[in-house]
C-alpha cells in the first residue's frame, strides 16, 4: 500500500509467528490488500471490506492488525475466513495495551495461503447525494439528475476500491484521502411536476402592504416517487436539489434550491423553489363579537360563543393561471355559518382551500364562523 | 487577463499534487470563447455560463479547471458537451486533496479533436440593483420616470464581452455562495473529520490598473444606449442587456432600463396618528399598468428619487425618496415622500360623555357607553390640489359611527376597528368635518 504525502496513515496486517508470551516482535510479511469494497449503504457509517492473503503455518498463528491516523471502531473489526472456513478457525481476539491494534489468534491444521476478509467501520468517509432539476419554460415537467458525492477524509487512500450503495451494482472508483468526487448517479427525464403557491395564515403576514419588506408567497414544485410519475424504483436519498429552467433561448436560469429528506417509494417530493411576488394575499378580520351564554352568580361571563368574519383577498398579477393552496386555522370548537369557497379539513383546526386562479384574476374569500363554548 | 485568475493556479498545482495525480496527464482548459452572466439581486449569486473548445483525444481525458482568487461555489461546477453529448461522457469530477480551488473532470470521449463544451458555475461577488429617478411636472399631476440598473463586479474575475442578464425575484437559497466558496472542502467534511486547511496560497494578483482601464474603454463608441429585453420566467423576471458588456473586477456599470414620460400620478396626503404621528405624510400614487403608461413588466425594488420641475427653465427641486418594493404588473404603488408640513390634519375631541350604565347584582357598574364628538380640520396650504386620507383607528371593534354633514368625503371601513375618510382639496382649501363615535364598554358590548 502507498503512503500519502501527509504520512498520517498506516494500516496493515502484520503476521506474527510465535506465542503470545514473546514480546510483540512483528515479523513483517505484509500481505497485500486485494479487493476492497466500500459499503455506503448506511448514511451514518461506512463499512470497509478488504481481502488479504495470509500465509498461515500449521498450528496457531498470530495476526496483528494495526492502524494509525485513521479512525476505526475496534469493536467493529471482523475477520472472515474465505478459502477453508471449515478448517481454519479464529481462536481469539486480543487488544494490545496503548496501541491502535488487535491480534487475532488463528488456528490452521496445515499450512495454507488463506484468503481472509477484514471488515471494519471507518469514520470520516461517506457519501452525499445532490440533485439537479431542469424544467422547460412551461414548468410542466422536470429532468432530474442525481449525483453521488464521495468524501474521503478518513486518513486512508483507496486507489482501487469498489463502491457499493444501497442498491444497484457496485462500481470501481479511486478516492484519495482528503479528496471529494462527484459522479452522475441517475438521470430521469419528463417527470411530471405540479407547481403550487402556498399561503398559511400562521406563517405569512396578513397585510403585506403594511410590511416594509417585500412579501412573497412560497412556490413549490411537487414530484412523486411513483412509477406512474416516472420514478418509484428506489427511495430517493435526501440531499440538496438545485432547480434550473430553460429560457427558450438555449440557456437556463437558476430557479432556486431546497433540501429534501429521504423520499421512500410512493411518497411525494416537495421542493420549495422561491417566492412569488406576483400573487398577493391580504387577510382582514371584519367582525369578532362575543355572545355570552352563561354567567356566574356575580354576573361575570363564564361561557360564550363568538361570531367572526374573515375576508381574504387574493390577487393574481401574473398573466398565467396559478394554483394557490391557502391554509387557515380556526382553533378549538367551531362551526362554519357560511363560506364562499370549498375547503378540506386537514385536522380539527386547519382548513385548506385549493384556489385555481385565472390570469390576472382577483378572488375574494369570506369565512363567517362561530367559535363555541369559550371560557 | 481574464484567464489569469482562473488558470493561475494550474502550474503550481501539478507540483503540489501527490501520488496518483503525478502520473496523470492534465489538460488545462483553453480560453473561453464566450461567457454569459445571469445575475440575481435577491441573493449574492451569479450563474456563469462559458463556452470553450476542448481538444479531446479518444479515450479518457482529464481536464483541470482552477479558480484561485475568485469566489466560485465548487459544487456548482458543471461541464456539458454541446454537440454529440452521447459521444462525450463525463465520468466524474474530482476535487483533489488540499487544494480547494480546483476541479478535475474525467471525460470519456469517442471523438478526437475539437469539441465545444459549456461550463457552468455559481460565483459570488457580482450584484445588481435597480434605482429610479422620477421628475414631477410642476402641477404634480404627472411624472417622467426613468429606471436604471447598476451592475457591480467584485467577484475577483474580469468578465469581458459577457452577455449579461439580470434576474428579478426571490429564489430560495440554502447556503450563501460566498460561504460555499470558502469551505476547505467543496462538499464539507463528514461530521467529526478535522483536516487542517491547505496552506494559504501566496500569490499576488498581478492586475494592472491600465489593463482594467483599457478593458473599460469600449472598442467602438456606440451611438445609442443599450436596450434591455425583458421577459418573465417562472416567478422571476429576466432582463437581458443587448449585446455584451465588459465588467472588470471591482468596476460597476449603470444602464438605463426604463424611460416613460407623463405618467399620471396622484398626490395622496395620509394622516394616521398611530402610524405617522401628528404629521401628514405625502405619498405619490400610480400603478404599474397601461393607464399609467407602464405595465409591460414588473418593476424591481429600488430607491426612487423624486424631483419636481419648478420653473420653465427646467430647474429642479428635490422632493424626497422612497425604497419601493417589487411592483407586479397591475399593482398600485405608493411612494412615501416623507412629511408634508404644508398639509395639516387636526382631529379635535369636542365633547365626551358616558351614559347607559348597567350594574351587576352587587350594584357595581359592569357596563357603559362612551360617546365622543370629533371635529377634524383639514387644510391644504399648497399651490396644488391634494387628496387627503384621514385614517382613524378605534380602541376596539365595539363602536357605532354617526356622521355630521357631507364634508367627510368617502368613508370606508378597512377592518373591524379602522375607518378612513378620503377627500379632494383644491389649492389653499380648508375643510372641516365631524363625526360622533359611540363605544360600548364592559357588559354593554354583550347587551347592545
Amino acid at each position: 500500500m502507498r503512503k500519502a504525502a501527509t504520512g498520517a496513515l498506516a494500516m496493515g496486517l502484520i503476521l506474527i509467528v510465535g506465542t503470545a508470551a514473546q514480546a510483540r516482535i512483528k515479523l513483517v510479511a505484509l500481505p497485500q490488500r486485494e479487493a476492497t469494497l466500500l459499503r455506503l449503504d448506511n448514511p451514518a457509517f461506512t463499512l470497509v471490506e478488504e481481502e488479504r492473503l495470509l500465509t498461515l503455518q500449521k498450528g496457531t498463528n498470530q495476526v496483528d492488525f494495526s492502524w494509525k491516523g485513521v479512525n476505526i471502531d475496534p469493536d467493529s473489526i471482523r475477520l472472515q475466513i474465505l478459502d477453508h472456513p471449515q478448517e481454519v478457525r479464529l481462536i481469539s481476539v486480543s487488544y494490545p495495551p496503548n496501541e491502535a491494534a488487535l491480534v487475532w489468534q488463528i488456528y490452521s491444521p496445515q499450512p495454507f495461503n488463506e484468503r481472509v476478509r477484514v471488515s471494519y467501520l471507518l469514520s470520516n468517509i461517506d457519501r452525499l447525494v445532490t440533485y439537479e432539476g431542469l424544467v422547460p419554460t412551461d414548468e410542466s415537467s422536470m429532468e432530474l439528475k442525481s449525483y453521488l458525492v464521495l468524501r474521503n477524509f478518513s486518513g486512508e487512500d483507496f486507489p482501487e476500491a469498489k463502491v457499493q450503495l444501497d442498491y444497484g451494482e457496485s462500481f470501481e472508483k479511486s478516492i484519495q484521502h482528503q479528496e471529494t468526487k462527484r459522479m452522475l448517479f441517475f438521470s430521469k427525464a419528463k417527470l411530471p411536476v405540479e407547481k403550487t403557491f402556498t399561503w398559511d395564515d400562521r406563517r405569512e403576514p396578513w397585510d403585506p402592504e403594511k410590511m416594509d419588506r417585500n412579501v412573497g408567497i412560497p412556490v413549490f414544485y411537487t414530484l412523486y416517487n411513483t412509477q406512474e410519475k416516472g420514478l418509484g424504483e428506489n427511495a430517493l436519498w435526501g440531499g440538496k436539489v438545485r432547480v434550473f429552467q430553460e429560457d427558450g433561448r438555449g440557456s437556463t436560469i437558476f430557479l432556486g434550491e431546497d433540501k429534501v429528506e429521504l423520499v421512500p417509494v410512493g411518497e411525494k417530493l416537495s421542493l420549495y423553489i422561491g417566492e412569488s411576488r406576483d400573487i398577493v394575499v391580504t387577510q382582514r378580520k371584519m367582525k369578532e363579537e362575543r355572545k355570552i351564554k352563561e354567567r356566574n352568580s356575580s354576573g361575570q361571563p363564564i361561557l360564550w360563543d363568538t361570531e367572526e368574519i374573515l375576508e381574504v383577498k387574493v390577487e393574481n398579477f401574473k398573466d398565467k393561471p396559478a394554483l394557490l393552496i391557502l391554509t387557515e386555522h380556526i382553533p378549538g370548537q367551531w362551526d362554519m355559518a357560511s363560506c364562499t369557497h370549498k375547503y378540506e379539513l386537514k385536522d380539527f383546526e386547519t382548513l385548506e382551500f385549493r384556489i385555481d386562479l385565472k390570469p390576472k384574476e382577483k378572488v375574494n374569500l369570506t369565512m363567517h364562523y362561530h367559535r363555541r363554548n369559550l371560557r | 487577463m481574464s484567464t489569469r485568475a482562473i488558470f493561475g493556479a494550474l502550474a503550481g498545482l501539478l507540483l503540489l499534487s501527490p501520488g496518483a495525480w503525478a502520473g496523470v496527464e492534465l489538460v488545462s482548459l483553453p480560453e473561453r470563447e464566450s461567457v454569459q452572466l445571469t445575475i440575481y439581486n435577491s441573493a449574492d449569486l451569479t450563474l456563469v455560463r462559458e463556452l470553450r473548445k476542448l481538444t479531446l483525444r479518444k479515450g479518457v481525458n482529464r481536464l483541470s479547471f482552477g479558480w484561485a482568487n475568485t469566489v466560485i461555489d465548487p459544487t456548482s461546477l458543471n461541464l456539458r458537451a454541446l454537440e454529440r453529448p452521447d459521444a462525450v461522457q463525463l465520468l466524474d469530477v474530482a476535487y483533489p486533496p488540499r487544494i480547494n480551488t480546483q476541479g478535475i473532470w474525467t471525460v470519456q470521449s469517442q471523438l478526437e479533436g475539437e469539441v465545444p463544451v459549456e461550463i457552468t458555475f455559481f460565483t459570488s461577488g457580482i450584484t445588481w440593483r435597480a434605482f429610479y429617478v422620477a421628475t414631477l411636472a410642476s402641477d404634480e399631476r404627472s411624472m417622467h420616470l426613468q429606471g436604471y440598473v447598476r451592475v457591480t463586479n467584485n467577484s475577483g474575475e474580469d468578465y469581458e464581452n459577457a452577455r449579461t442578464r439580470l434576474v428579478v425575484g426571490k429564489i430560495h437559497l440554502l447556503d450563501q455562495i460566498a460561504e460555499l466558496a470558502r469551505r476547505p472542502a467543496p462538499y464539507g467534511m463528514p461530521v467529526g473529520a478535522g483536516v487542517k486547511p491547505a496552506a494559504e496560497e501566496k500569490r499576488v494578483l498581478m492586475r494592472k490598473a491600465e489593463a482594467a482601464l483599457e478593458a473599460a474603454a469600449a472598442p467602438q463608441a456606440p451611438t445609442r444606449p443599450k436596450e434591455i429585453i425583458k421577459e418573465g420566467l417562472s416567478e422571476y423576471f429576466l432582463y437581458t442587456i443587448e449585446g455584451t458588456e465588459t465588467i472588470s473586477n471591482s468596476w460597476s456599470k449603470r444602464l438605463p432600463s426604463l424611460e416613460v414620460a407623463e405618467v399620471p400620478v396622484v398626490n395622496l396626503y395620509k394622516f394616521e396618528e398611530e402610524r405617522y404621528g401628528k404629521e401628514v405624510v405625502r405619498f405619490l400614487l400610480f400603478a404599474n399598468d397601461t393607464q399609467h403608461k407602464l405595465g409591460d413588466t414588473p418593476l424591481p425594488d429600488g430607491l426612487v428619487k423624486v424631483f419636481r420641475k419648478v420653473d420653465r427653465e427646467g430647474h429642479l427641486s428635490y422632493e424626497g425618496a422612497d425604497n419601493t418594493k417589487y411592483i407586479p404588473v397591475g399593482q398600485k404603488v405608493e411612494l412615501n415622500l416623507g412629511s408634508a408640513p404644508k398639509v395639516k390634519v387636526e382631529p379635535k375631541l369636542m365633547k365626551t360623555r358616558t351614559e347607559n350604565f348597567s350594574f351587576n347584582k352587587d350594584r357595581n357598574i359592569d357596563g357603559w357607553e362612551e360617546v365622543q364628538d370629533w371635529k377634524v380640520e383639514v387644510r391644504n396650504n399648497r399651490e396644488v390640489a391634494a387628496r387627503v386620507e384621514v385614517k382613524r383607528n378605534f380602541r376596539h371593534q365595539h363602536w357605532e359611527l354617526k356622521l355630521g354633514g357631507e364634508e367627510h368625503g368617502k368613508l370606508e371601513k378597512e377592518d373591524l376597528d379602522t375607518i378612513s375618510f378620503t377627500m379632494e382639496l383644491k389649492p389653499h382649501q380648508r375643510r372641516e368635518f365631524s363625526y360622533t363615535v359611540r363605544f360600548f364598554e364592559g357588559e354593554r358590548r354583550n347587551r347592545k
